[in-house]
């Protein structure tokens, strides 16, 4: 007992500790890092807070993409003005600390607050662990999100592709080819990437599988997904296009297709919508779920349209 | 006693990250501490939904889960209009011209 609480505690300090660097650090460039570093010992405190399904995504999305779409954006402002590299555009501003102290101490006394309520008899929580067996998951996260709250995930398909429509929008009109093509690239990189994507690959679909009854799930799978498509824009595998072929305009929407048509086939069915027939449609929900979600992450690293192999 | 630890840092990261918000003027740091928030706001929920004698909400959980997808979906979109405001302008900060070399004014 005596020792896992040390680790909480050392967890919480790291956490505030990263957090204070990554906002009032020096140098932009470390506090992204940092940041990376931050969401890693997030996933730990996931993990110690009984919630592996979070560590994972935490791990995937939340420090891996998250922070590789930073570090591309970080690249691009310094080739956009390498001269503008060093500076540190830290403000001085008098009313940051005692804002920041007192808005810390209302969410603190507001969960300080929420820990002193009894629990409840019955909560949505409770209610859903009931159901679970109903519905032929064993894993009550990945329940949650595809049977109980299916609005939820269909919807936040959708704020997914809007974000990658909305970055296109704003995006100029100008092909951002990263530097890798041209350079000879060491011997060890193909080799490297012939073991690394397809293993990428199997971790992503066991996500999906075990998500049904074990930590893992669709969005786990996609993050990983997506991390092997970072890879191969990184390493000039994957070329920008200019516009977004037919199949990945198929596979960006196919993730809110096949849900919202499952749910309004269940609806005409004479059940309700968005219920799911089976632990066979949820699978296939969640695979097209995980090809959706991997394709926008892919794309918006790249920052391109749509990807192709090198040689074609 | 868990819950209190975890209570405690969720309120410390989000000050921080509000801290760090008015301290920032490059919006990649504004970013950055925007998703600071937005970390402490999950661990808050997700230790408030741990039940101490018993399993976990997966409720909470599930939320999170959510948000974080939707966390990463908004900072892209960010990032990809901080890049055209930097090729248009020059200049990463949300601050008019005349405020970029005083440190803009407290707004």
């Amino acid at each position: 007992m005596g020792i896992s609480l040390v680790i909480d505690v050392l967890l919480a300090l790291g956490l505030v500790g990263l957090a204070l660097q990554v906002v009032a650090g020096p140098s932009l460039f470390r506090s992204i890092v940092l940041f990376v570093v931050f969401g890693l010992v997030m996933a730990l405190a996931w993990a110690r807070l009984h919630a592996p399904d979070l560590a994972m995504a935490e791990a995937a999305i939340g420090a891996g993409i998250t922070g590789a779409l930073l570090l591309m954006t970080y690249r691009r402002l310094v080739e956009l003005n390498p001269e503008k590299r060093g500076e540190t555009y830290l403000g001085s501003r008098w009313l940051a600390a005692p804002v920041g102290v007192l808005t810390g101490v209302l969410v603190g006394l507001i969960g300080w607050a929420a820990l002193q309520l009894p629990p409840g008899d019955t909560t949505a929580g409770t209610l859903a662990r009931d159901a679970l067996d109903e519905t032929g998951v064993s894993n009550p996260v990945t329940g949650v999100l595809l049977v109980f709250r299916g609005y939820d995930t269909l919807l936040e398909m959708g704020v997914l592709l809007l974000a990658f429509l909305g970055a296109r929008a704003v995006a100029s009109g100008r092909a951002h080819s990263p530097g890798t093509s041209e350079v000879s690239e060491p011997a060890l990189v193909g080799a490297l990437l012939s073991l690394v994507v397809p293993l990428t690959i199997l971790v992503g679909i066991y996500l999906l599988r075990a998500g049904g009854h074990a930590p893992g799930g669709a969005f786990q799978a996609g993050a990983v997904l997506a991390a092997g498509g970072v890879l191969l824009s990184l390493t000039g595998r994957l070329v920008p296009t200019d516009h977004t072929p037919l199949v990945q305009r198929l596979v960006l929407v196919l993730g809110l297709l096949v849900f919202s048509g499952m749910g309004l086939f269940m609806l005409f069915a004479g059940s309700a919508m968005l219920s799911l027939p089976g632990t066979w449609a949820i699978y296939l929900v969640e695979t097209a779920l995980m090809i959706s979600i991997a394709l926008p992450l892919a794309l918006l690293f790249a920052q391109a349209p749509g990807l192709k192999g090198r040689g074609h | 006693m868990q819950a209190e630890i975890y209570v405690a840092a969720s309120a410390a990261v989000f000050g921080t990250g509000v801290y760090g918000l008015i301290l920032a003027r490059h919006i990649l740091r504004k970013l950055l501490a925007l998703n600071l928030m937005g970390g402490g706001v999950f661990l808050l929920l997700i230790t408030l939904g741990g039940g101490a004698d018993g399993p976990p909400d997966p409720i909470p959980q599930a939320m999170v889960l959510t948000g974080i997808v939707i966390a990463v979906s908004a900072t892209a979109f960010a990032l990809a209009m901080l890049v055209r405001l930097y090729q248009e302008t020059g200049r990463a900060t949300l601050e008019l011209e005349d405020d970029d070399q005083e440190g803009g004014g407290d707004g």
